[in-house]
């Protein structure tokens, strides 16, 4: 647990909201970046982030610090992201779809230090990916934020998706294969 | 060993159990395999390149405003359930404003002069919202194994059943349908020992679970509050 994390949970589960004030201040961006992501919506994100709090403050007493701070809000923070995404599907009927020893060869395939040419192919590729992502459907979507940007668990995922884990799997690898299709030429040119 | 799929190479990336036993070996002595890994990969590693989305100015501000603005007043016991009595009473009193109009509405109501039905039902559509955001707190806490306030909880039924009142002559199934689902789990609520089992507990945060009532409650309100701000 982040140090200065250590006090001001403390204080915040005694009902101290200047020290919750501090846990808000110091961890709102990322909680943002990460509603943002989930659902590609800045003002959306703003509302998720605010809900996030809310619930981390009804909740502030079951955190038992297994996880760090931050990765417990960025849990609750996915979930919120996902009773919006379902709530905005429901009312736009959205498209939304269902759904050791010997040295690692996928380590093995790592990519080395950049060029100056490459970082601006790399700039070139984040700049698709933006638009790649966005036509995801917001399961597909909020499924690979989870698995590649929260490093979270297919079983996991298919908690908070409510799906069974064949199903999770299924969306995270219909995700990787469309931002494939999207990024590949790009990336090609990068390397 | 056939050369791996898409799907397991996507596995292997992220080292999630379930690709074939000898993946690995197979991966490290087949140059197509090999090829098609190191090109998803490129890929993958590129999108943690993702540029993070900063917040408009002074988001830390506005997120503690509108985060301070509905974290609930820190407050002992008794005043805490005299401000609870106290937004009952209101609900009461906006159900019977309603109710009145309702009957009235083409003589002179006296209680609602000056309301329109489309403020009557905007004043409805608020207090609902209200009376289920206090239900979900209860229902979360129960459902997160907090034994219930079961004086709240009883409180929360008599209001309740105010409001069902008011929504059978407006007509609105939907939310009806789940202000009774709700007031028979806070009966419930209501209706516990001091110290309930724990086996009790399970039952019913289960049962919560199963009927996804939490989930349902926030659809509901989310639904009452956006059709609040545009009539």
């Amino acid at each position: 647990m982040d140090r200065g994390d250590d006090a001001a949970i403390e204080d915040a589960r005694r009902g101290d909201r200047d020290a919750f004030r501090a846990l808000v201040e110091r961890h709102g961006r990322s909680v943002f970046q990460l509603a943002c992501r989930m659902t590609g919506n800045t003002i959306d994100a703003e509302d998720i982030a605010q809900e996030t709090f809310l619930k981390a403050w009804r909740e502030m007493r079951r955190f038992d610090g297994r996880a760090s701070f931050g990765t417990w809000l960025h849990r609750i923070c996915a979930n919120c992201s996902l009773d919006h995404l379902r709530a905005r599907n429901r009312r736009n009927i959205s498209s939304a779809t269902a759904e050791p020893g010997a040295p690692d060869p996928m380590e093995q395939i790592a990519a080395s230090s950049p060029s100056p040419e490459r970082l601006a192919a790399s700039a070139q590729v984040a700049a698709i990916l933006g638009p790649a992502m966005g036509r995801l459907s917001d399961m597909e979507r909020a499924a690979f934020v989870m698995r590649h940007y929260e490093g979270m668990g297919i079983e996991e995922i298919a908690r908070a998706l409510g799906v069974q884990s064949g199903a999770a799997k299924h969306t995270v690898f219909r995700a990787v294969q469309k931002l494939r299709r999207a990024l590949e030429p790009a990336v090609r040119a990068a390397r | 060993m056939m050369h791996l799929s898409e799907e397991d190479l996507i596995l292997l990336y992220y080292g999630e159990p379930g690709v074939p036993a000898n993946a690995r070996a197979h991966l490290a002595e087949c140059p197509d395999c090999a090829t098609q890994a190191r090109s998803l990969a490129a890929t993958l590693d590129e999108c943690k390149n993702w540029p993070a989305t900063e917040p408009a100015a002074g988001f830390e501000a506005r997120l503690w405003r509108g985060v301070a603005a509905r974290l609930p007043e820190k407050e002992s016991r008794r005043p805490r359930l005299r401000l609870f009595a106290f937004a009952a009473a209101l609900a009461s009193l906006i159900v019977a404003a309603f109710l009145v109009g309702r009957v009235t509405m083409h003589t002179a109501p006296p209680i609602t002069a000056g309301l329109s039905s489309q403020a009557r039902e905007r004043v409805l559509r608020i207090s609902l919202a209200d009376h289920l955001d206090r239900a979900e707190i209860l229902l979360t806490n129960l459902s997160n194994g907090i034994a219930p306030d079961r004086g709240r909880a009883a409180d929360l039924v008599s209001e309740g059943r105010l409001l069902r009142s008011a929504l059978m002559t407006s007509g609105d199934t939907g939310t009806l349908a789940l202000v009774d689902d709700v007031e028979r789990f806070l009966l419930e609520a209501a209706n516990e020992p001091e110290h309930p089992a724990d086996a009790e507990m399970t039952t019913l945060r289960r049962r919560i679970e199963d009927d996804s009532l939490i989930f349902k409650i926030r659809i509901i309100k989310s639904n009452l509050r956006t059709r609040g701000q545009q009539s």
